[in-house]
């Protein structure tokens, strides 16, 4: 593996570097990793504190994993049924089977609008379609509104986590993009003053851009109503004064009825941000006379969602609320931030969303980018198993390598297949660890430590000592006391 | 590229392909939904006086100035309320309850108000749907009482008037009070807020600043 | 009593000393412990570096060693996790049914050391004798795998002279993973050097855990850097008496 720093950002899965080499510049920073530290315990203390609080907490997760796997398992019907009652309500239903079908719709949308600007409220589905630069290429400029995605768009950064996109940014460097970018040459790096500017440049976008593009968090079967969930009011602005409104939404993101919300809304935002709940929550339903915009479209995206409900191990992926308490709670993250994932997607559950969604054919380092601790499966409000997923798609990438050539010049192949059949059989387990007693002993120093191993080993010996075999193991210990006592 | 008609059954051909052997079909779906345990907390156990303590509590907790007034008192307290604030400009929803109009203030009913007009306001006074205690949520379904969701979101001083017989402990039961779903809502649980910039919270980026809420003991 | 010891492929090659004190240890408490010499490994590695037809046969090998144990005992969270967690996916799979009847019988009668103490011998005062500073270190397993909870701190709370440091962080990863620790062996190291200031700081002279793989990670960073401390696993805490002090691992 290169040891060459990567130092461009690349988010892009089919393209980014692998998981261990992408994680460098992070692990070579530590001011960034203090940042995104601090960051991770000031939202894990108030999650903490809330479930604490929440004496029902687990059975509002219970609750919430069967109702989210419930709609998986009849996603079709639920599918059927919201876009009927959005569309008896006012609204339209696109379909897009990938990413660039979407792009299109979306671009017809806005092209039938007449939109040349668009104002946007954060939502990760348009960075996994790489919307944004699609429209500034045919011609519409996409602004987004959300503080974190104003200070990446202007700074030409990349989101770094789901719910705090900007948290590798300091106060500095968003002043000094706000004072380059908007032209205020005195602006002072106080938070404060930070918000006031990005109030101030976004108010007449909102004023005066008639469309605007949303995500969503929920998608009501019962009703047709779409929900968004947000902090800053942002949402709230490109939902209310705008003429037009498309909304892009995973297919996985239904409920069945209005009511699943009391369960969702109460673990959501204690997950996410760690409040009872979130300032601001949208709900509308289609279109209402007099209220909003007047022609509201909804915007369905599959982009490898279908694929992956087959799997009943892996239909579990898309109950995800994307509250981001997994990667709070990962100890891989908060050493290697959101860019080393090298996708939208970061932390535990990018690592099994985003192989899945390229069908296994990129990001095949990620599955291995954890070492199962758990941590994250403990806080999923919806009870994703994880480390259950990563294990079946460690499975399935170490399959794929079965199929080439190249796996015979991978030590850790060879090693693990040849491991396999010593441990078949207690002799050759036996004689292995005779050899190996011997081999190692070439390097064991005379504290009986060894310093430094070639290949393989080499990855261990880089940061860690490893104490020499000792001269006699456990079973050999054992079957001469027998002797002895014989 | 495909046509949208191909789009949508292709990806609905394919859930079902992979859902055939867990989904129900359309009769046993209503049966399969209603079979879901749930076994969180939906009643609250406070007593009413309990109950409003805690939303007030939650309110202050979040910067909203809560005042607490009888229903004989409520329209010197929406008075005091806006002198003290010192806002003269004010628009109302339509359907706002005559005597809430306190006298002395320039009060604009929207009526189909431009956004540029409700721009030039101080503030706006409306009724609430409902209040959940346990987060400290005023909801908002944007009756004629309620107004358009633009009338709440623009101005930067919000007086919202919330009964106590309409304050319920916790979220469930929130929703057990909607007879039906509404077709618009929003949840204000706070004043607009972000953390982006190093965790720190600042407080009023978009939508009201100054949030005030009188609570009005119209129990029995 | 009676009960079997399987020892673990990594205890038996690199940590003896873990399973003499377990068998001292036991031995002292009653048991009539035996040793299968058959037994070499129950295919966590092979499992979770995505190698599932490899773990299969290790699994199968296991369940059939141990058919008629009263008791298996395990100084090994992980491995007992592997059993528990993953060996019924795996046995599902190979469609066996008189492996799968074998296995049903046997995952009851599996019990990591502290859960053999605590929940099977029913002891928590094991006779034990260590006059030292220590801090316990909850491997990744031990808490969520097999909600061990308490029983640790049962058990440490009845060692005599010990004088026990808490360390913060204390369910946070080590880093170490498995094969995690050489696949991407820089964020396993950086974890590891954030896990080690925090044990590092209690002052402890010894860390101790109930998972030779974590010790064998903190304490490989502890030897390379000098840092005055030592690791040992609980099971060689718990066999230490005047008579017979447990051997240092280090």
């Amino acid at each position: 593996m290169s040891h060459v720093v990567p130092n461009l950002v690349n988010l892009d899965p089919r393209t980014a570097p692998p998981f261990p080499q992408a994680a460098l510049p992070m692990l070579r920073n530590p001011q960034l990793r203090k940042n995104v530290g601090h960051a991770i315990d000031v939202i894990q203390s108030k999650r903490a504190k809330l479930v604490a609080e929440k004496t029902d907490w687990q059975e509002l997760r219970s609750a919430a994993a069967d109702i989210r796997m419930h709609v998986l398992e009849n996603l079709g019907s639920y599918l059927e049924q919201f876009e009927a009652n959005c569309t008896a309500a006012g609204g339209a239903v696109h379909w897009a089977a990938d990413a660039e079908e979407a792009r299109h719709i979306i671009l017809d949308l806005l092209r039938q609008e007449n939109a040349s600007e668009v104002i946007k409220i954060k939502t990760m589905t348009s960075a996994e379609i790489q919307l944004n630069p699609f429209l500034e290429a045919s011609g519409v400029r996409a602004y987004e509104t959300d503080l974190a995605e104003i200070i990446l768009q202007l700074g030409e950064g990349e989101p770094s986590h789901i719910v705090v996109p900007a948290l590798h940014v300091n106060r500095s460097q968003v002043r000094e993009i706000f004072a380059r970018r908007m032209g205020l040459k005195d602006l002072s790096d106080d938070p404060q003053a930070l918000t006031n500017a990005a109030r101030h440049y976004l108010r007449q976008k909102f004023l005066t851009i008639p469309t605007a593009i949303s995500g969503a968090n929920f998608l009501c079967a019962e009703t047709g109503s779409v929900s968004v969930v947000e902090s800053e009011g942002n949402g709230r602005m490109c939902l209310t004064l705008p003429r037009a409104m498309i909304t892009l939404a995973g297919i996985e993101k239904v409920v069945p009825r209005f009511q699943d919300l009391e369960v969702m809304l109460q673990l959501l935002a204690r997950s996410a941000t760690g409040e009872r709940m979130n300032p601001y929550t949208s709900l509308w339903t289609g279109v209402t006379p007099g209220d909003g915009p007047q022609r509201f479209h909804v915007v369905l995206l599959d982009n490898g969602r279908s694929s992956m409900l087959a799997h009943p191990k892996q239909r579990q992926t898309l109950k995800c609320i994307r509250c981001a308490a997994c990667m709070n709670a990962c100890p891989v993250y908060r050493q290697t931030g959101g860019h080393a994932y090298g996708s939208v997607y970061p932390g535990p559950i990018g690592a099994i969303l985003t192989p899945q969604l390229m069908q296994m054919h990129h990001a095949q380092s990620l599955p291995y980018a954890s070492s199962l601790c758990g941590a994250c499966y403990e806080v999923c409000p919806v009870k994703i198993n994880i480390p259950e997923v990563l294990l079946e798609l460690r499975a399935q990438v170490t399959d794929i390598e079965r199929k080439t050539f190249s796996r015979f010049l991978d030590p850790m192949y060879l090693g693990l297949r040849i491991a396999n059949l010593l441990f078949a059989r207690a002799w050759t387990f036996h004689l292995a660890q005779w050899f190996g007693r011997i081999g190692l002993s070439l390097f064991t120093r005379k504290d009986g430590w060894i310093h430094s191993l070639p290949s393989m080993g080499g990855k261990w010996t880089q940061t860690r000592d490893l104490r020499g075999l000792p001269g006699q193991n456990f079973h050999e210990w054992w079957a001469a006391r027998r002797k002895e006592a014989k | 590229m495909t046509a949208p008609a191909d789009s949508r059954q292709r990806i609905l051909d394919r859930i079902q392909a992979a859902t055939q052997s867990v989904a129900k079909n359309p009769a046993s779906l209503a049966n399969a939904y209603a079979e879901l345990p749930r076994g969180y907390v939906r009643h609250g156990s406070l007593s009413a006086e309990a109950r409003l303590e805690l939303m007030v509590k939650r309110l202050r907790e979040y910067d909203a100035e809560v005042v607490e007034t009888t229903p004989q008192e409520l329209a010197s307290t929406i008075a005091s309320q806006l002198a003290a604030s010192e806002k003269h400009t004010v628009v109302a929803p339509p359907g706002l309850p005559a005597d809430w109009f306190a006298v002395g203030f320039n009060w604009k009913i929207d009526r189909s108000l431009t956004a540029a007009e409700i721009e030039q306001v101080e503030g706006v006074v409306t009724a609430a749907a409902c209040g959940v205690a346990d987060s400290g949520t005023i909801v908002l379904h944007h009756s004629s009482t309620e107004g358009r969701r633009v009338l709440t979101l623009l101005p930067d001083w919000h007086l919202c008037i919330l009964r106590a017989s309409q304050v319920v402990e916790t979220l469930p039961e929130y929703f057990d009070r909607c007879s039906q779903p509404p077709a618009l809502a929003t949840y204000i649980s706070g004043p607009s807020a972000t953390a982006d910039i190093e965790m720190t919270r600042i407080k009023g980026v978009h939508g009201p600043r100054f949030l005030h809420v009188i609570l009005v003991h119209d129990e029995g | 009593m009676r009960a079997s010891l399987f020892i673990t492929c990594y205890n038996d090659t690199l940590y003896p000393e873990t399973g003499r004190a377990v068998v001292r240890l036991l031995e002292r408490l009653g048991v009539d412990l035996d040793f299968a010499p058959q037994q070499t490994c129950c295919g966590q590695m092979h499992a979770n570096t995505g190698f599932r037809c490899e773990a299969f046969s290790q699994a199968k090998r296991f369940i059939r060693l141990y058919q008629d144990a009263e008791t298996v005992v395990i100084p090994s969270s992980s491995c007992v996790a592997m059993i528990r967690d993953q060996y019924p996916g795996l046995v599902a799979e190979l469609g066996n049914q008189e492996l799968r009847q074998q296995f049903e019988a046997l995952v009851p009668r599996v019990f990591e050391l502290s859960e053999f103490l605590i929940d099977r011998l029913g002891v928590e005062d094991v006779g034990a004798y260590f006059p030292h500073r220590v801090t316990y270190h909850a491997s990744c397993h031990g808490v969520r795998a097999l909600h061990l909870g308490d029983r640790p701190w049962r058990l440490m709370a009845k060692v005599r002279g010990l004088d026990q440091v808490p360390l913060q962080n204390i369910d946070r990863c080590c880093g170490f993973g498995g094969t995690f620790s050489v696949k991407n062996a820089e964020v396993s190291s950086a974890m590891l050097a954030v896990k080690l200031q925090d044990v590092v700081a209690t002052g402890a002279e010894y860390c101790t855990a109930l998972d030779n793989s974590c010790l064998m990670h903190l304490g490989g960073a502890m030897h390379r850097q000098y840092a005055g401390m030592k690791t040992i696993h609980l099971a060689q805490i718990l066999a230490s008496t005047e008579d017979c002090p447990a051997e240092a691992t280090l």
